[in-house]
């Protein structure tokens, strides 16, 4: 077919000028995100110690790993890490839900019901994070004054000295920040369904839970896994609220692996084996999107047909 | 990052600077200081200038958390910078800095060391060089309030005692408050119960905290703790400042801390105990003897200096007995020369009698000096808050600590008897 061609040709051309636009783009990417990403590597691969310069930086190939794995910080570091993220994203999204079905029904003064929702993700997270510091510190807080009035406990305590106590604050406020922001995501998802899909459910006979189950959460899944994959990615870099709210403590009892990689990184200044524990959070997360990626998105961007 | 600031008292003194003859050698001072400590370094510096018309010091603002500009000078050292010429130091730093080849040995311009206190020299020194001046101390003191007892505890039966005393009078509902968060001050208060219990941290390149002593001392915290009731199970979040405002309120019958909260706390319009408290050295256990941690500032010289002669004749300038006596009579800090406190004059600048401050100065130890004392301190951090939260038994938390003290010794080849081991 001849005359199929010259369209061909014009194609050809149309990708050239694609990829030259695409290619400043791409130059940067790599730039920004893919240089820096093997210097770490390349770093993680090398005692380095900033404070330690008699030592020189040896290639000391995947020690430093090795190091990592042998460490009981570093692995707690890890499950504190994975408990925040599965307590903080699965509170998130079932307050979530319920919040974004409650702002989808009309009544008077939605809108500004949603602005205020909002408030607290829109406060920054070191100052919600002082913010809950404050109400929970000391045996005269506000909520040891509250929970002793309510006859819950019988005398105050000091919650940011025992483990489990101290990941009350950390988890009510990270759920208090973001579940707005989940709920926004949802209500955005819930106003795409028809209506009419319910009127039709309603004339079928569907009770209130089977609309919900059978009509609102098939089609608000797209919704829910965009918001999982920012909360749960989102999580496991936890950092500056945990920094400013117990700073890892008791002991290290709360410490996320971000924290440890920060203390060891900046704080230490061990650049070698800090890049290493970089690399292991990088590699964490990058899977987590893979996985989201590999099974959810075909879903999440409709195309599978 | 840290902007130059000339003070506006150079800009004057030097109207501009002349560019064409030989000009005045520069050398840069970072400082943090802020309000009226600030205010006696400038005025001290512009003297200085005065005297030298050679040498104009200008100066770097620095960030005023010693962590921060911990890092900022790691970096600047790191690229081998010859600005900052005068750096001041945590007194934890210098051996630091000193095996990174960072700062000139100060040796070859004779310092006078036996005017100043041994244990302040002892702390700045790193293979027999000494390696930062120091420039004022701070020191761990027992603040005791003398209205509700008429003498302070000499050993810690007595602080336990002492403060169940008061509380039956009706006293603070606190007993005895100090810095138990997990941070380099738990690390300080611990050294002062070790070595009130006769035990050490470091012997030479061997960790020996794991020892009798150490573990009388950890005990001893825990049971003032929830046995005692002496120390409030909150102490272990507090830092200076929140130890300062509850003494400050009067909820406490002692306070650990550094001296900077004495002229704090003797202004009636904030304090309610002005005029109520008192400091002694810290109490001891039979067997151990009264000590206190050794803070405070040295000054050293950039190794990258174009000018050393210069920045030592600052560094002269800024510890010679005058300058210590106006820093004292104006902020209170205290005077690292033995001298200093012979003079009458300094009884009237400091709110603390001289002699009872050169006491507590004589009990002073320093932190392990080696060049890795931060590591160390974050190892020792992690296992006390552990044992003090009770999420493990004291003797296991030494165990553990010392083991990982060690082992990061013998890796960086500062352990002793061992050789550098292989990673």
């Amino acid at each position: 077919m001849p005359a199929a061609e010259r369209p061909s040709g014009i194609e050809q051309q149309e990708a050239r000028i694609a990829w030259g636009l695409v290619l400043p783009a791409l130059l940067t990417i790599l730039l920004v995100a893919l240089f820096p990403l093997l210097w770490t590597v390349w770093e993680s691969l090398h005692l380095h110690d900033l404070r330690m310069p008699w030592l020189g930086q040896p290639f000391v190939g995947i020690d430093n790993y090795l190091e990592a794995f042998r460490q009981p910080r570093f692995w707690g570091a890890l499950g504190h890490t994975l408990f925040f993220a599965v307590t903080s994203v699965g509170l998130e999204l079932v307050i979530g839900l319920w919040l974004a079905l409650a702002l989808n029904r009309a009544f008077r003064g939605r809108g500004l019901v949603r602005a205020a929702v909002l408030v607290p993700w829109a406060i920054p997270t070191v100052v919600s994070a002082l913010l809950w510091r404050f109400m929970f510190e000391g045996q005269h807080g506000i909520v040891n004054s509250a929970l002793v009035a309510l006859g819950v406990l019988s005398e105050p305590i000091v919650w940011f000295i025992q483990p489990a106590a101290a990941w009350v604050p950390i988890i009510l406020a990270d759920v208090w920040k973001t579940t707005p922001f989940v709920a926004l995501l949802l209500l955005a998802g819930l106003q795409n369904i028809d209506v009419s899909l319910y009127e039709a459910a309603r004339i079928d006979g569907a009770s209130a839970w089977r609309q919900f189950r059978h009509v609102t959460l098939p089609l608000l899944k797209p919704a829910i896994l965009v918001a999982l994959i920012f909360r749960t990615l989102d999580a496991f870099r936890v950092f500056d609220l945990i920094y400013a709210l117990t700073g890892g403590g008791p002991g290290t009892s709360t410490e996320p692996i971000a924290l440890y990689t920060f203390n060891v990184l900046l704080q230490n200044l061990q650049f070698g084996y800090g890049s290493a524990l970089s690399v292991i959070v990088f590699l964490v997360t990058f899977s987590l999107a893979l996985v989201y990626i590999r099974f959810l998105g075909a879903e999440l961007t409709g195309s599978k047909r | 990052m840290a902007s130059v600031l000339i003070t506006a008292l150079l800009a004057t003194a030097c109207g501009g600077g002349g560019a064409s003859v030989p000009g005045p050698a520069v050398v840069t001072f970072p400082i943090s200081a802020l309000g009226a400590e600030g205010r006696v370094l400038v005025r001290q510096l512009s003297r200085f200038m005065a005297e030298n018309p050679g040498i104009r010091v200008v100066q770097r603002v620095t960030p005023d958390a010693a962590d921060q500009k911990h890092q900022l000078y790691v970096q600047w050292l790191n690229a081998g910078a010859s600005d900052p010429d005068i750096l001041q130091l945590d007194v934890i730093w210098t051996p630091e800095f000193a095996a990174a080849g960072w700062i000139l040995p100060l040796n070859q311009f004779r310092p006078d060391t036996s005017a100043f206190f041994p244990s302040t020299i002892v702390a700045n020194r790193w293979q027999d060089s000494l390696y930062a001046l120091p420039w004022f101390i701070d020191v761990g003191m027992l603040y005791w309030r003398t209205d509700l007892m008429s003498a302070p505890p000499a050993t810690f039966a007595d602080l336990v005692r002492a403060t169940r005393q008061a509380k039956r009078a009706g006293g603070p509902r606190y007993g005895f408050v100090w810095q138990g968060a997990r941070y380099e001050g738990l690390v300080v208060n611990f050294l002062e119960y070790l070595g009130g219990h006769g035990g050490r941290i470091l012997d030479g390149g061997r960790v020996v905290v794991n020892s009798p002593e150490g573990l009388r001392a950890l005990n001893e915290m825990r049971d003032q703790i929830y046995r005692h009731g002496v120390v409030p199970p909150a102490v272990l979040t507090w830092h200076e400042e929140e130890s300062r405002f509850a003494f400050q309120n009067g909820e406490a019958a002692f306070m650990r801390n550094w001296p900077y909260p004495v002229p704090l706390m003797q202004d009636s319009s904030q304090s309610r105990v002005a005029g109520k408290f008192a400091v002694a050295p810290m109490p001891a256990a039979p067997g151990g003897s009264p000590t206190s941690a050794i803070g405070g500032a040295q000054l050293a010289i950039n190794r990258r200096t174009e000018h050393p002669e210069a920045a030592w004749a600052v560094i002269n300038y800024l510890t010679q007995p005058e300058q210590m006596r106006e820093r004292a009579r104006v902020v209170g800090q205290f005077p690292t020369r033995l001298g200093v406190y012979d003079d009458p004059d300094l009884a009237s600048g400091l709110a603390i009698p001289p002699a009872m401050v050169r006491r507590i100065i004589e009990y002073a130890v320093p932190r392990p000096v080696t060049p890795v004392y931060t590591q160390l301190s974050e190892i020792l951090q992690i296992h006390l808050h552990r044992a003090l939260t009770r999420q493990s038994e004291p003797a296991a938390a030494l165990a553990g600590a010392q083991a990982e003290m060690q082992r990061l010794l013998n890796r960086v080849g500062l352990g002793t008897g061992e050789p550098i081991a292989r990673r």
